[in-house]
């Protein structure tokens, strides 16, 4: 207060000094108030076809068909869950996608982390050569792999099983755990390794006393981010899977779609609804770990 | 390097991981090249034609090269949508103080979501009978002119299939670019405005050089994951009508399991695995010469 009365008794620098800072902060206000206001716009945009989904699934099938899409359902009913239950085969779709997923993790995980300790903690003189072979498996789309493992699988009769979709989907999962086991596995003291050693521990003792309990984290990470693309995949059981009994939840979905393109929307989007619940719940409770796993994958790589 | 270690454990840990690593990866990539210079339906006996199979992708299959417009075509819709969108997000979401964490979860969700439901989802988006969600919108804000069947009219359908697909994802780049655009030192950005930079200055001059590494692998993630897109073409359209939403891998898919014609969709796949490893070549090269320049 006193500072801003001191000017008032000397009028010529007062003027210039006391509009510039208002101006200076409002700027940035307007600047602020805008990028708000848009961002609050482009979540609406990426939000609302989700939240259109669940709002579909509780209609009755006559408000669906007339009703105005932003209105909430004149009453909401569980007919379409019923419904979807009905229709497909939802618990065998959802219990073949956890067999699946939990199969291809413990792969990814168990082998990427062998893998990362070979390279990174054991060393040896081609590992740079290994290094590059597993960089392939990021840069080469999957699609390459589904006519010769369709070959393959068939004259081994391995078509139609479990097996069939979690080989390909943990051999092209491998290389990023490797690689974030490997960039974990820097940060591991040399130390810790050399002291372990001197009390005669020998890598295999290490691996086990050592590396794996350090890798929780690491892991938990690893399984969060690929769980998301497996639980979803589509290409490879849609190529390997024929029979009902082996379906996962994607494909277990496309069995709603009638004859003639005659679809029963309304239980079609339960179903999507209860397919996705899994996920979704297991992302918003743990999406801190998988939103750092993600952005760790990307960044060091 | 572990002092008592031996070549043995070496091989221990290895194998493991390279044996599955070789089954799913890489053996099924040297045996499509290989398939790619016989003519085989998989029941009679493989007859090898040498290049034959490239030669008709190259000179006389219009479908192919039709499909590889569409699909660069794809790439570039969601190059934009996930690469611009994501850049401009983060930075918008880099001027808010609080609530950047939830609303990262909010535009990570359809990321978590199945390509199927998606496709679902945005069938019945697009539809005109009954008139889905776009068509409906288009009429209220007096674009009613604009109302098509977007997924049956040849003009659009390629438009319509890419957009999911670059939906699906901006929120994973968004993540990543806004964490690295959170590492930008404030010092760098407080010296720059207090040297009078504007805001855009601010983002070319000192933000984007910062992030450019990030850059570069989020350029070459999308870039790969946009030339590998099959899922929502597929179960939205198969690629029609007529080939006018057809992308080089539907093409394959329906060359080998359709058509059981496995020399010649192992000739296109690949042509798919050098588009891939060319295109990650060119994007390192102009990257990494604007870095150095």
């Amino acid at each position: 207060m006193t500072a801003q009365t001191a000017p008032v008794t000397r009028p010529i620098p007062a003027p210039p000094s006391s509009p510039a800072p208002r101006r200076r902060r409002r700027k940035p206000n307007v600047f602020r108030s805008l990028s708000r206001v848009l961002i609050v716009l482009i979540v609406v945009v990426q939000v609302y076809p989700l939240a259109w989904l669940f709002l579909t699934s509780l209609r009755n099938e006559h408000d669906f068909a007339t009703g105005d899409p932003f209105a909430l359902p004149s009453s909401i009913s569980f007919d379409n869950y019923v419904r979807a239950f009905q229709t497909g085969n939802l618990g065998q779709n959802i219990l073949n996608s956890f067999i699946v997923t939990m199969g291809a993790n413990l792969l990814i995980v168990l082998l990427g982390m062998m893998a990362a300790y070979a390279l990174q903690v054991l060393g040896f003189r081609f590992s740079k050569f290994v290094r590059g072979l597993f960089l392939i498996g990021i840069i080469v789309p999957v699609q390459i792999a589904l006519v010769p493992l369709f070959i393959d699988y068939s004259s081994v009769n391995l078509l139609d099983t479990y097996q069939s979709m979690i080989i390909p989907l943990a051999g092209f999962a491998l290389p990023m755990s490797i690689y974030l086991f490997s960039s974990f596995f820097e940060y591991i003291p040399r130390e810790t390794y050399e002291a372990a050693s001197l009390d005669g521990a020998g890598p295999y003792r290490i691996f086990g006393l050592i590396t794996l309990p350090l890798s929780t984290n690491t892991v938990v990470t690893v399984v969060l981010v690929n769980s998301i693309f497996i639980w979803n995949d589509f290409i490879f059981a849609n190529t390997f899977v024929l029979s009902e009994g082996l379906k996962t939840i994607p494909l277990g979905l496309q069995n709603y779609i009638g004859a003639m393109g005659k679809v029963d929307w309304t239980a079609t989007f339960a179903a999507v609804c209860i397919t996705i619940t899994p996920l979704l719940l297991v992302f918003l409770v743990l999406n801190k770990a998988m939103i750092q796993g993600l952005e760790s994958g990307a960044t060091k790589g | 390097m572990l002092p008592n270690r031996s070549r043995l454990s070496v091989l221990v840990f290895l194998l493991p991981p390279l044996l599955l690593y070789g089954v799913a990866v890489l053996f099924p990539i040297l045996q499509s090249l290989f398939l790619s210079f016989f003519s085989w339906n998989g029941i009679s006996d493989m007859e090898f034609v040498g290049f034959a199979n490239y030669v008709r992708m190259l000179t006389g299959d219009s479908v192919f090269w039709h499909s590889f417009i569409n699909a660069l075509g794809y790439l570039s819709i969601c190059l934009v949508l996930q690469l611009g969108g994501a850049l401009f997000v983060a930075s918008l979401l880099t001027s808010l103080r609080r609530g950047a964490g939830i609303i990262k979860t909010l535009y990570l969700l359809p990321a978590v979501i199945s390509t199927v439901a998606i496709a679902f989802l945005f069938v019945r988006i697009y539809s005109i009978d009954p008139v889905g969600l776009l068509n409906q919108v288009l009429g209220w804000i007096g674009l009613g002119g604009l109302e098509r069947p977007w997924l049956s009219d040849v003009n659009t359908v390629l438009t319509a299939v890419s957009a999911p697909e670059g939906w699906r994802f901006t929120g994973l780049y968004m993540l990543i670019i806004y964490a690295a655009l959170l590492a930008v030192p404030q010092e760098l950005e407080e010296a720059a405005r207090l040297d009078g930079a504007n805001q855009w200055q601010l983002f070319t001059k000192i933000r984007f050089p910062y992030i450019r590494p990030v850059w570069i692998t989020t350029t070459i993630m999308a870039t790969t994951y946009g030339l590998r897109g099959f899922d929502i073409p597929y179960l939205m359209t198969n690629g029609g009508p007529g080939q006018s939403s057809e992308l080089l891998t539907t093409y394959m898919y329906k060359t080998a399991f359709t058509s059981t014609d496995f020399g010649y969709a192992s000739t296109i796949s690949v042509f798919i695995v050098i588009e891939c490893l060319v295109a990650v070549g060119l994007i390192l090269l102009m990257l990494k010469r604007k870095a150095d320049a």
